[in-house]
């Protein structure tokens, strides 16, 4: 029985992620590895180290308390990543947090008795609970059970997921106690997808098909979000593509999201930095190139939320 | 300060820098420091000896003006005085046993800077007690003022030359800024949302909501908007002449014929005289007649009998000034300086203090400026007068009340001048009104445009009518407010006077109106008209300014008169009080964007709509900052300990800035002191002694490194600031004890419930209800060094109390390790952890006891409030580190508002506040929340998160809240572009102020607030 997950963290006052006042809860591990990843610090399965240069005061207590030696101020990653066992014994003595642990095994009471805090807000917003991630999927029973226990309560739930799942699973497990579903289609060309996500798209194709056939049987509402990141997802073929497949699928509304530069600082916490990234990564998209993208969407008749 | 500056060389931030290169300073720091000393006011001797231009200035109406002044450093290395006695001037290295008041200077330093700064920052040198000043502050002005003659060419070009640096310094700072973030603010107003339901209690309006409008379909209300954001006000000495001429030619103290006339007939009497002689001014194109000054648009009052001597000194820059300039005549300055000032310098409530009880160590301390601050140094109409007795009855049908009082058989001499006294008033008020009525017709004469004409026709009929007979249509009832408002402003110095809950009052004459009219275009036309006359009243309210000198710029940056209006809530029965002329307000408040009047909305959870909740927040979305918003059920909650009847609670409305009074009854001089609860623990700290007053003024609670447990260092602080309460309560009581002696008002005790039947005035205890209300300031940053002091040195034992007390004396320059520690890793209020609301809760509901149990002069209790006005950001600048990780000079949180570092989740600052109990802030408190919109989202999503946050925290138990809806580079964009944001709307603490005239730490605490995306 999986009574606790590692998560990321339990974000509240989420106002993006869902209709009304919401709480997010961000599950650690995915299956994809896309190489924008907005939560880079998601995607690994285990506990991860994170340091903050900008926090950081020098107070260096955590240098002694490192039993491997792995931290050095002659280190410009401070972290000797090799060296680090991830005992996390550095995180408590630091003073200023600009070492974190990044991921905490948490037990679903906690978990529950966290988000319940602020049921007042869910319900006079219109807003509840959105499980994210990570893939909040590949804990699959966890995100079963917190679900069941939030729906039970009354609290409108929500999961996004990168639709690469097995089918019977979630739909035994998560289907029942979802009020909305938002399904990420990135890239529409099966290789590309490989390349840059690390794992083909057919059976998120698949998936989201059998779910849209659900909808339209009364099931739980599917939302396709296409995340636009420059040169990758932003291509008019790709959106062409993910247009007309939606379209095919029946399809009438779907969201593209702004592309948002700001992960690059996160990666270089992890001990990842990005090098010579193209410089649109660096940058918000213009507007203009956003229009287009939505035009897109729009000229094969999709309603853009 | 006004002293001259010597040297042009002025570097704003670096003080040390500038007064080194100043070959003067260099000069002036060695041994010559006396003689130079004396030289200087030796020169100053000789001119205003020598040339008759000067020489003139030494004598006023009443003859020669005779003072004296000394100037002394702690070490001894200066003293010197310089008396002016019937047209001589002397100076004596010896100060002389009478001089009127001695400039202490901390040390050579402040002596030096004091010469050599330019005036506004010469005044940091007394906000920060490196001068100290002993004695009447009117004849320090006064000597200013002198110095103003010689120097005023050379002031002007350093203020021009300050303000000129002072922009290249923003841009320097804060970028060249980004016109789209104005372009958004301005855009807000564009789109308006419709109403989905109407309330039960609108009966007129189609759409309550009222989108149909815009300012533009209101050309006179947005001339007027335009002269109040482009025209200086002009300071008028009206007021202050013809009262002063009446008292001089009468008496103050006594009635120079008859002797033992009652106070309040004495004051009757000189207000009757300046009401009936004050010139009647109709504004152009005013659907209101009359006017607070002389100055059709915009005027400010002066009151010498209270703190008016406070710009004496300012006169001649006053104009010039950065903040808040006012245009003064020259006319003017004359009158003040020759015929008003020197009658008044020693006749004034602080001195009647001072002279009475030999300078009390209770005044000393409110003097320097740190520990508290009593506002009955200025005045005490801190209250809510009762209109609806106005609208009701009128003034002759109050005046025939009291007659019917003082016919009553049992009533004493006591008794008797008290009700004369207000006949006097209202008749005075009365005779004001009539001169407007033939003012009116002999502009209506005039005019040529005939639609003016019959304006100007019916307000001559108004004015003859009201608000002698009670009015009958919503012309005549707002008419007759505003003439009684604007009585109550030349009585009163401005110290948050009340309008009340004026939607409740002036319903029934819009409806009664309304009714009268059969055609659809006919109502519409009518509501037009009623929108147009609550606009021209807010803009009457706004442009009546409050006389400040430069300091107030300073402690209450940007502060109008803070007229609160409220609206909402219920009805004393208890049902559903929102109807259309709450939404009339509404509108206006959006439209017009001004900071005062200072909309207070009130919500009952159980009886409003969430329709109007919705308005609220969108009227709140729109100009940026106002309404505030309060919840009916914890302000009853907090009413209810005191046993008022049910009927008086319901009724409650807000004053000045937040504080709840029960409307029209209620003498609750709710803004009497501002108490700065960190003084209390730096003296805690310094068993005892104030660093900054350099004072060991308290008792001694022991020495901190010798504390064995956390309860030993909580109940030294209790100690302490229970002191510095009791200091300030015996000062507040001393000065009510002068006011009612001295300065009754008699105009307020007419209005206020209780003083006619209990036949006393206001000051003495007439009105029904008495209390004295507190603001507590510092709350969030006193709970978290007290959860940290536990933690920290007490429970865990991980630091030593020495050691923190070092990094709080050192400002934590070597240990900011454990400022880190301290931000980032306790659970602070507002995080979320019951730990820091039962902390919160445990200090508020000790100094709620205490207050409580204290009483004031008119034999009523103190309230607990917990908001700040200003004062978080002065007391804030001059109180030193805090455990709390606050470093010295910096702004406290506002209000009671949680840390900006205390959660990522606003939600867990909104359930932590709402979590207080509002029994221990029976004087209201102040959440402040910043809020970011976010482009994408549409009015309505907004709006619908807004009223999720208001009412969620309601729901909670929330007491008060208010959003600032604007983003930190909005704010920076403002910086240096200030022309495009002219009317840019911040809440402070409880107040509206615009962003651009405030002082440049307010501005730096906005934008440092923590903000939460919407």
């Amino acid at each position: 029985m999986s009574a606790s997950a590692l998560l990321l963290e339990i974000k509240g006052n989420a106002l993006d992620d869902g209709p009304g006042i919401r709480s997010v809860v961000f599950f650690k591990g995915c299956v994809l590895s896309c190489v924008w990843c907005h939560n880079p610090e998601s995607i690994s399965r285990q506990a991860e180290i994170s340091f903050d240069r900008l926090q950081c005061v020098g107070a260096l207590e955590c240098i002694q308390s490192c039993p491997e030696g792995a931290l050095s101020r002659d280190d410009p990653q401070f972290i000797d990543r090799d060296k680090c066992t991830l005992c996390f014994e550095c995180v408590e003595p630091c003073p200023s947090a600009a070492l974190t642990r990044v991921g905490e095994e948490v037990s679903i009471d906690a978990v529950f008795e966290k988000l319940m805090k602020y049921k007042p807000f869910y319900d006079s917003s219109g807003g509840g609970v959105t499980l994210s991630g990570g893939e909040p999927t590949a804990q699959m029973e966890f995100a079963s059970r917190l679900l069941e226990r939030l729906q039970a309560a009354g609290v409108h739930t929500l999961v996004q997921t990168c639709g690469l799942f097995p089918y019977d699973g979630f739909m035994e497990g998560l289907y029942p106690h979802l009020d909305l579903i938002y399904f990420d289609l990135k890239i529409f060309d099966r290789e590309d997808h490989r390349r840059r996500c690390g794992a083909a798209n057919d059976m998120i194709l698949e998936n989201f098909s059998r779910l849209q056939q659900e909808y339209e049987k009364g099931g739980v509402e599917v939302l396709a979000r296409t995340p636009l990141i420059p040169g990758m997802t932003s291509e008019a073929t790709n959106l062409e593509g993910i247009a007309g497949f939606l379209r095919e699928q029946g399809v009438s509304r779907a969201q593209l999201m702004e592309y948002n530069p700001i992960w690059h600082d996160k990666c270089e916490r992890l001990g990842n930095p990005i090098a010579g990234q193209e410089d649109p990564l660096r940058q918000w998209m213009p507007r203009e190139e956003f229009e287009q993208c939505r035009a897109i969407f729009s000229d094969h008749g999709l309603e853009l939320v | 300060m006004g002293l001259p500056a010597i040297t042009e060389q002025t570097q704003p931030h670096d003080r040390s820098q500038m007064a080194g290169r100043s070959s003067l300073s260099a000069t002036l720091k060695q041994a010559l420091l006396n003689p130079t000393a004396g030289g200087l006011l030796r020169v100053m001797a000789a001119q205003f000896t020598l040339r008759p231009s000067l020489r003139k200035y030494l004598k006023g109406v009443d003859g020669w003006i005779n003072f004296a002044v000394g100037l002394k450093t702690h070490s001894g290395t200066v003293t010197q005085s310089i008396a002016f006695r019937d047209g001589r001037i002397s100076v004596k290295g010896t100060i002389p046993d009478d001089a009127d008041i001695v400039l202490h200077f901390k040390d050579d330093d402040a002596f030096v800077d004091m010469f050599t700064l330019p005036p506004n920052e010469a005044l940091n040198l007394v906000l920060k007690n490196r001068v100290s000043l002993d004695g009447n502050p009117n004849y320090l002005q006064l000597f200013n003022f002198l110095i103003s003659l010689m120097m005023k060419d050379k002031h002007a070009k350093v203020l021009a030359e300050e303000q000129r640096k002072d922009l290249a310094a923003r841009r320097e700072e804060w970028g060249e800024g980004d016109d789209t973030l104005s372009e958004e603010l301005q855009s807000r107003p564009q789109y308006r949302m419709s109403c989905t339901s109407r309330d039960a209690g609108v009966v007129g309006l189609e759409d309550p909501f009222l989108p149909e409008y815009c300012l533009t379909d209101f050309p006179r209300l947005e001339l007027f908007l335009e002269d109040h954001l482009t025209r200086k006000p002009e300071i008028c000495a009206e007021r202050a002449k013809l009262l002063t001429h009446w008292f001089r030619e009468h008496g103050f103290e006594t009635d120079k014929n008859e002797g033992e006339l009652a106070p309040e007939v004495r004051q009757g009497r000189a207000f009757k005289h300046m009401m009936s002689h004050k010139a009647p001014v109709i504004r152009k194109n005013d659907l209101l007649a009359g006017t607070t000054t002389r100055n059709e648009i915009a005027g400010a009052t002066v009151y010498p009998d209270a703190n008016g001597g406070s710009i004496w000194g300012e006169l001649f820059s006053i104009d010039k000034r950065k903040l808040i300039p006012f245009d003064i005549s020259k006319e003017t300055i004359e009158t003040l300086h020759t015929d008003v000032l020197p009658f008044w310098a020693k006749r004034n409530f602080v001195e009647w203090v001072r002279d009475e009880n030999g300078s009390p160590d209770c005044q000393t301390i409110n003097e320097r400026w740190v520990a508290y601050f009593v506002w009955k140094t200025v005045g005490i109409s801190h209250t809510v007068p009762d209109f609806g007795r106005v609208l009701d009855l009128g003034t002759a049908g109050i005046i025939a009340e009291i007659e019917a009082r003082l016919n009553e058989p049992g009533l004493d001499e006591a008794g008797r001048g008290a009700l004369l006294g207000m006949t006097l008033c209202l008749e005075g008020i009365q005779a004001y009104a009539s001169n407007l009525a033939i003012e009116a017709g002999r502009l209506a004469d005039r005019e040529i445009d005939p639609a003016r004409k019959a304006e100007l026709e019916s307000l001559s009929r108004t004015c003859q009518r009201v608000p002698h007979a009670p009015p009958t249509t919503l012309d005549e009832a707002f008419n007759a407010l505003w003439i009684v408002w604007l009585g109550l402003h030349n009585e009163n110095a401005d110290t948050g006077l009340s309008l009340g809950r004026l939607d409740q009052l002036l319903q029934p004459f819009f409806a009664r109106d309304l009714a009268r009219l059969t055609t659809t275009e006919e109502r519409q036309a009518y509501v037009k008209h009623a929108i147009e006359l609550a606009g021209c009243f807010f803009m009457r309210c706004t442009d009546h300014f409050p006389m400040t000198p430069d300091i107030a710029n300073f402690l209450f940056g940007g502060s109008a008169s803070n007229q609160a209006l409220t609206l909402g809530g219920v009805t004393p029965e208890g049902e559903d009080g929102v109807n259309d002329m709450t939404y009339i307000f509404l509108k206006v408040t959006e439209m017009l964007c001004i900071r005062d009047v200072n909309v207070n909305a009130r919500f009952n959870l159980q009886k409003n709509s969430t329709a109007y909740l919705d308005r609220l927040c969108e009227v709140n979305f729109i100009t940026a900052g106002t309404p505030s918003m309060h919840n009916d059920d914890a302000i009853f909650k907090s009413l209810a300990p005191h046993g008022y009847p049910i009927e008086d609670i319901r009724d409650w409305s807000a004053t000045g800035c937040v504080e709840q009074t029960l409307s029209g009854k209620h003498m609750g001089h709710t803004g009497s002191i501002l108490m700065n609860l960190v003084a209390g623990m730096e003296m805690a700290l310094h068993n005892g002694y104030h660093p900054l007053m350099d004072w060991h003024l308290g008792p001694e609670t022991g020495d901190i490194e010798k504390m064995s447990s956390f309860e030993e260092f909580f109940e030294a602080y209790i100690t302490q600031q229970t002191f510095l309460i009791d200091k300030a309560v015996e000062y507040n009581n001393m000065l009510a004890d002068v006011h009612a002696r001295y300065r009754p008002t008699p105009v307020l005790s007419a209005l206020l419930g209780g003083c006619i039947r209990n036949a006393r005035d206001a000051t003495s205890g007439g009105a029904t209800h008495n209390t004295s209300g507190v603001s507590n300031i510092g709350l969030a940053d006193i709970t978290d060094s007290m959860l940290i002091i536990k933690k920290l040195v007490f429970d865990e034992g991980k630091v030593p109390f020495k050691e923190l007390k070092e990094a709080l004396d050192s400002d934590f320059g070597d240990a900011q390790g454990l400022q880190a520690l301290v931000q980032n890793k306790i659970d602070l209020f507002g995080s979320g952890d019951e730990a820091g609301i039962e902390m919160a809760n445990r200090i508020a509901e000790r100094f709620h006891q205490i207050y409580n149990s204290r009483r004031n002069y008119r034999g009523g209790k103190y309230t607990a409030g917990f908001w700040s006005m200003s004062q978080h950001v002065a007391y804030g600048f001059l109180s030193g580190a805090l455990p709390s990780g606050r470093k010295a000079g910096k702004a406290f949180t506002p209000g009671l508002s949680p840390q900006p570092f205390a959660s990522k989740n606003f939600l867990d600052n909104i359930c932590d506040v709402a979590k207080l109990n509002p029994e221990f802030m029976d004087n209201n408190i102040a959440f402040n929340v910043k809020l970011i919109p976010d482009a994408q989202d549409t009015r309505e999503e907004t709006v619908n998160t807004m009223k999720s946050y208001a009412k969620t925290y309601f729901e909670q138990g929330g007491m008060q809240i208010q959003f600032n809806v604007v983003t930190s580079e909005t704010l920076k964009d403002a910086m240096v572009h200030p022309e495009n944001y002219r009317n840019l709307l911040v809440r402070i603490s409880g107040y509206n102020a615009y962003f651009v005239t405030l002082n440049r730490e307010i501005q730096i605490e906005l934008i440092e607030r923590t903000e939460f995306g919407l």
